[in-house]
């Protein structure tokens, strides 16, 4: 290993990475838009839903229910239907989401649009609080408390789950995308051959590579995690430091993976088309949209070998749970990451080396 | 008077020196067989015209000369070791190579261009920069903040070729540096040639201007992975009672064709 050969090529992709100025947009703000839009569109709760409460009890305890319902910024609280078969009627049109039957005495009915899991689940949480919140309010016994839960908040919002998966995703796609097409082009125009001829070994030309794009990955990680954390109310309990060093590590992990596919496609187009099969799997399998442990068990082991679920794992212990260094889940992705790195680029530098 | 013995005496030896030896050379990709039993000498400090058409193997085996590719069968012995070998020199500074292609960063300007192969080579920043005048002023090539991009196809390939005499090697492997480079500068490189090769610098060259090749002390004769012929270009062209390489080079095909056919 030669440091000065090392740092000519770093240097030289460096001053390319630099000067292509729109190529230096995109990839340090894609990755910053992409977080943005993920914190604006996903994981709030659904507001707006039209929401029917017949109250057929005639005592105080239904007007409690509804002065709670009523405080909800999800629903919006119809009482002018006077029968459970026309609030039915009205979900049917579209017009309700649900409606409340509160009974003179017997069972209360929830009647559900439940066409819509999410809008659903919410409209059950309600319902269940107000009911709660009623109860005790007038000085009864709730059934089931839910006590302060170990790690988390009583009231889980959706985006604290999905969060740490999210930014494990940019930051994995945004590496890859960035090494995938690294030289491609200059194995096939010569400028690799007279690299090599000047005895550059492979390890050289990758780990020049790897240090040019360092750069741009410090830049991104750091992008991604404080609009994650300052632009969104994400709960973080952990370091953001340890969160910092886990992206970069896993960023890492990408690009060495992404510099392997750059060398061995045929083309630029090829390369990029490498990613999409890359891509998909990888958001389906690594727990980042639905958990791991809800995959059929014949596929988990294949998640496991994404170094990607470690880091959502990991991300979510910090963040959630606030462990750090000291925990297994974070030490594991970590060493990880780092065994993913130099098998990637182990690998890399074989399929570069002089044709037996 | 005394420095001129020894470069006499320097000159004598070199002579005799082999800086290429090549014995039965087999070399292909995959199944494909491009190098069929090749053989072929270089003498130290000569320049040496390689020919042939394209697809004939010519660049196949400028990689097996420089280490990036591995014989499958027969010998191979640069400046004296076998390419890639422990100890061998080549590829490394001793070897000055400009591939068929142009093998530049378009988005650099000339200065970072040798910066950056002056770098690969450890040579100094002072150096790299001396290298720089010499070489802007014998291609004749523009201001050192030119950036690649903004050159003619001409200056290109004069920028590209500078690359390869940059570090001064002792062995130069140039793949078709004469490709739309106009005549007047393609006689200024070959004159260079000559003088460096004058100096003990190995040059092999190769070429599908067949009669530029002329200037050249030795010429290969390339044709489906092996030298037809492999002379001084007087005595090819003698043999084949032929007024120039170019016809030279056409008997020896028909003949090499019509012994296929028996």
């Amino acid at each position: 290993m030669n440091a000065g050969r090392v740092y000519a090529i770093a240097a030289r992709k460096f001053a390319s990475l630099r000067r292509d100025k729109r190529m230096f947009g995109f990839i340090v703000l894609m990755p910053a838009i992409q977080i943005l839009l993920f914190g604006i569109a996903i994981g709030q709760a659904p507001t707006g839903l039209d929401f029917a409460v017949i109250d057929e009890s005639n005592n105080g305890f239904g007007t409690l229910i509804i002065d709670e319902l009523d405080e909800s910024e999800s629903l919006v609280i119809h009482t002018d239907y006077a029968t459970v078969s026309e609030a039915r009627d009205a979900i049917a049109e579209g017009e309700l989401w649900g409606a409340l039957l509160i009974p003179e005495n017997g069972s209360f009915e929830l009647h559900l649009d439940n066409s819509n899991q999410q809008i659903s689940s919410t409209i059950i949480v309600e319902v269940r609080n107000a009911m709660s919140d009623a109860l005790s309010a007038g000085g009864g016994s709730v059934p089931l408390e839910l006590a302060e839960p170990v790690y988390g908040q009583k009231d889980p919002a959706f985006i604290d789950f999905l969060a740490p998966g999210i930014m494990t995703m940019v930051c994995f796609m945004f590496s890859l995308i960035l090494t995938t097409m690294a030289f491609v082009g200059e194995r096939y125009d010569g400028t690799l051959d007279r690299i090599f001829a000047a005895g550059t070994k492979p390890s050289e030309v990758l780990l020049g590579h790897l240090s040019a794009f360092t750069t741009i990955l410090v830049g991104q990680v750091a992008v991604v995690i404080l609009i994650a954390t300052l632009g969104f109310d994400i709960t973080i309990e952990g370091s953001v430091l340890l969160l910092f060093v886990l992206g970069m590590l896993l960023g890492w992990a990408a690009m060495c993976f992404g510099l392997f596919i750059s060398s061995k496609a045929k083309s630029e187009f090829q390369a990029m088309q490498i990613n999409m099969p890359i891509m998909f799997p990888v958001l389906l399998l690594s727990g980042i949209l639905w958990p791991v442990q809800a995959l059929p068990t014949w596929i988990q082991p294949l998640s496991w070998v994404l170094p990607t679920t470690w880091t959502a794992e990991a991300f979510r212990s910090i963040m959630l749970r606030g462990w750090g260094l000291e925990s297994t889940a974070v030490q594991i992705a970590f060493a990880y990451n780092l065994a993913f790195a130099l098998f990637a680029l182990f690998i890399a530098s074989r399929s570069l080396k002089v044709q037996e | 008077m005394e420095a001129d013995e020894v470069s006499i005496a320097g000159d004598e030896v070199s002579v005799g020196e082999v800086a290429i030896s090549v014995t039965g050379l087999v070399r292909g990709y995959g199944k494909v067989r491009v190098l069929e039993g090749l053989d072929m000498r270089v003498d130290s400090g000569s320049i040496y015209g390689l020919l042939g058409p394209s697809g004939c193997g010519k660049t196949t085996l400028l990689k097996v000369l420089l280490g990036r590719l591995v014989p499958a069968a027969g010998e191979v012995s640069v400046l004296g070791s076998l390419p890639g070998s422990p100890g061998s020199r080549v590829p490394g500074g001793a070897v000055g190579y400009s591939p068929q292609e142009l093998a530049l960063y378009e988005d650099l300007s000339i200065r970072e261009t040798f910066l950056f192969h002056g770098r690969l080579h450890g040579m100094q920043a002072g150096v790299i920069r001396e290298r720089e005048s010499w070489l802007i002023d014998f291609l004749d090539l523009p201001e050192p903040s030119r950036q690649v991009a903004r050159m003619s196809g001409g200056q290109k390939r004069r920028v590209s070729l500078a690359i390869a005499l940059l570090h001064e090697p002792e062995l130069l492997l140039l793949d078709e540096p004469t490709v739309g480079v106009d005549p007047e500068l393609r006689a200024r490189v070959w004159e260079h040639l000559t003088t460096i090769a004058a100096q003990g610098t190995t040059v092999i060259v190769t070429t599908h201007y067949i009669d530029e090749a002329s200037k050249a002390d030795r010429v290969g004769m390339m044709r489906f992975g092996v030298l037809l012929a492999e002379d001084s270009p007087a005595v090819v062209m003698e043999s084949q009672s032929a007024t120039s390489l170019e016809e030279a080079f056409l008997a020896l095909c028909r003949r090499d064709s019509g012994g296929a056919s028996e």
